[in-house]
């Protein structure tokens, strides 16, 4: 865990805001801006490590009772706006991966040209707009729980790709839609000593209705990487989000056909009430694996999560959260919440998890 | 007698901030078409490109009423929409001035500027597009 990171970047990220904000002329072409999050999770099950993000090698339970490791992170952005049409974001994010460190790492960067207000191209790196919250999950400010449901990023194996994307928007009467082509390949690590560092291609096509308080976000993507294991991974998900303002709804599903490791359902559902600067919310969460692959891996992941908690907005860009959930574990082999499984885990064991969270923007 | 007093300090803690909440009209340039109400939530909350939003500062009596009234949102939400927008490199929030007299400068020179200020600011240099109580 490299803890001593963490001050360095914050430090080097202020002192370039600071002369950013200092010199009006830097202002028009340079901002800069970020995001964090301090947290703290405690479990109270000891017989395998509770992760915030799959691709963590430990959490709370096993190694720790109490680690900060599953939700805090670090991000800082640069946006460049090179000429009315052209402009380029570089976003860099420290949170604990699948090196079991906050060695900090590129997520966004890309260059943009718009041809129309409505239409634009981006060349670089680009987070994958797999989940209705996947391009976010790392910004918990803008998220209403302390961390997007693990279960539904269960089959996630690509954070962003490397390539191109074509980004359109159209309005038809009352509802607009948000569509994306994403292409291009990804190089990113993964836990556990087979799969260490995987090459794909990746293709997604998104769209994001939006219609008064309504959002739907619909997307199919394609996962192809040649070696071993060979992974050919097909996921259709569909999410749903009314939002008032008062109080919301969410939920949002994925299937995901894999030939190695066979087929996933995941879903969640989610709602809260806001009141004034309190913000109490419950989820359900869970991920199925009905079939088996070539692996002869059965039932992937399966576990299921009931969760409640409260996001208090206590000051400006600031908020503080407070998660409880009760995890139910279906399966030995690998439930989507845990890493570091050991020979004591039962079917059917229950994990309480308390979470902890300090979310900022800047 | 107190139970009346009480009623009376209550009407006049009312009054006051009857007073004090003026009321906010959307205000765009002579030359602009017409605006509607969702266009203008759409806008301020990053889900149009179509027109140019102005804001006032963060936080101001006049920024709450406005995002209350027009889009049914508080500033913490309204500030979690955007930093969503922001940190997926789609867009800056708007552009804040510091006063109704900056906004209407601005609105002003802009055909495709919209903002909002307090209904007694009003004058012929901008049009009412909308008022939103």
């Amino acid at each position: 865990m490299n803890f001593k990171l963490m001050p360095t970047i914050a430090a080097s990220m202020f002192a370039l805001g600071t002369v950013g904000h200092a010199d009006p002329t830097i202002d028009q072409y340079v901002t800069f801006s970020g995001f964090g999050t301090l947290g703290v999770v405690h479990s109270d099950y000891s017989q395998a490590d509770f992760i915030g993000n799959v691709v963590q090698l430990h959490g709370a339970g096993y190694s720790r009772s109490w680690t900060p490791t599953p939700d805090s992170d670090l991000g800082g952005q640069a946006n460049f706006t090179l000429t009315d049409a052209l402009s380029s974001v570089v976003q860099v994010l420290s949170r604990d991966d699948a090196d079991g460190n906050f060695k900090p790492k590129v997520e966004w960067a890309n260059l943009k040209y718009e041809f129309t207000p409505d239409f634009a191209v981006r060349i670089g790196r680009i987070v994958l707009p797999t989940y209705q919250h996947s391009d976010i999950q790392n910004v918990a400010y803008a998220l209403p729980w302390v961390r997007v449901p693990i279960e539904i990023n269960y089959t996630d194996k690509a954070e962003y790709s490397d390539g191109i994307d074509l980004l359109y928007r159209v309005k038809t009467g009352a509802v607009t839609q948000n569509l994306q082509v994403q292409l291009g390949s990804t190089t990113e690590d993964l836990p556990g000593t087979v799969f260490t560092s995987i090459h794909a291609n990746v293709g997604v096509f998104s769209d994001t209705l939006q219609y008064g308080y309504t959002s739907v976000h619909l997307v199919y993507q394609n996962y192809d990487h040649t070696g071993f294991p060979p992974v050919r991974l097909r996921l259709v998900g569909a999410g749903l989000t009314y939002d008032p303002g008062a109080w919301f709804v969410t939920g949002d599903s994925n299937y995901t056909q894999d030939t190695y490791f066979g087929d996933f359902f995941a879903w969640y559902v989610s709602g809260g009430v806001r009141l004034g600067r309190f913000t109490p919310y419950t989820i359900y969460s869970t991920t199925r694996a009905p079939s088996a692959g070539t692996s002869g891996l059965r039932s992937l992941g399966n576990e299921r999560t009931v969760s409640a908690g409260v996001r208090w907005d206590f000051a400006k860009n600031l908020d503080t959260k407070l998660q409880l959930q009760q995890v139910t574990i279906d399966t030995l082999d690998d439930p989507a919440s845990f890493a570091n499984l050991q020979p004591g885990v039962r079917v059917g064991d229950k994990a309480n998890v308390l979470s902890l969270a300090l979310d900022f923007v800047f | 007698m107190k139970t009346s007093a009480l009623i009376a300090l209550i009407l006049a803690v009312f009054t006051v901030a009857n007073v004090r909440a003026e009321e906010v009209v959307v205000i765009v340039n002579p030359a602009a078409a017409p605006i509607s109400k969702e266009q203008i939530a759409d806008l301020y909350l990053g889900r149009s490109n179509a027109w140019i939003p102005i804001d006032q500062t963060v936080g101001s009596a006049i920024y709450v009423e406005f995002y209350k009234k027009a889009t049914g949102r508080d500033i913490a939400q309204v500030k979690a929409i955007w930093s969503r927008i922001l940190f997926t490199g789609r867009g800056f929030p708007p552009k804040q001035l510091p006063d109704s007299a900056a906004v209407k400068k601005a609105v002003a020179a802009n055909p495709k500027a919209v903002g909002y200020i307090g209904k007694s600011a009003v004058d012929a240099s901008i049009k009412v597009a909308l008022p939103l109580d």
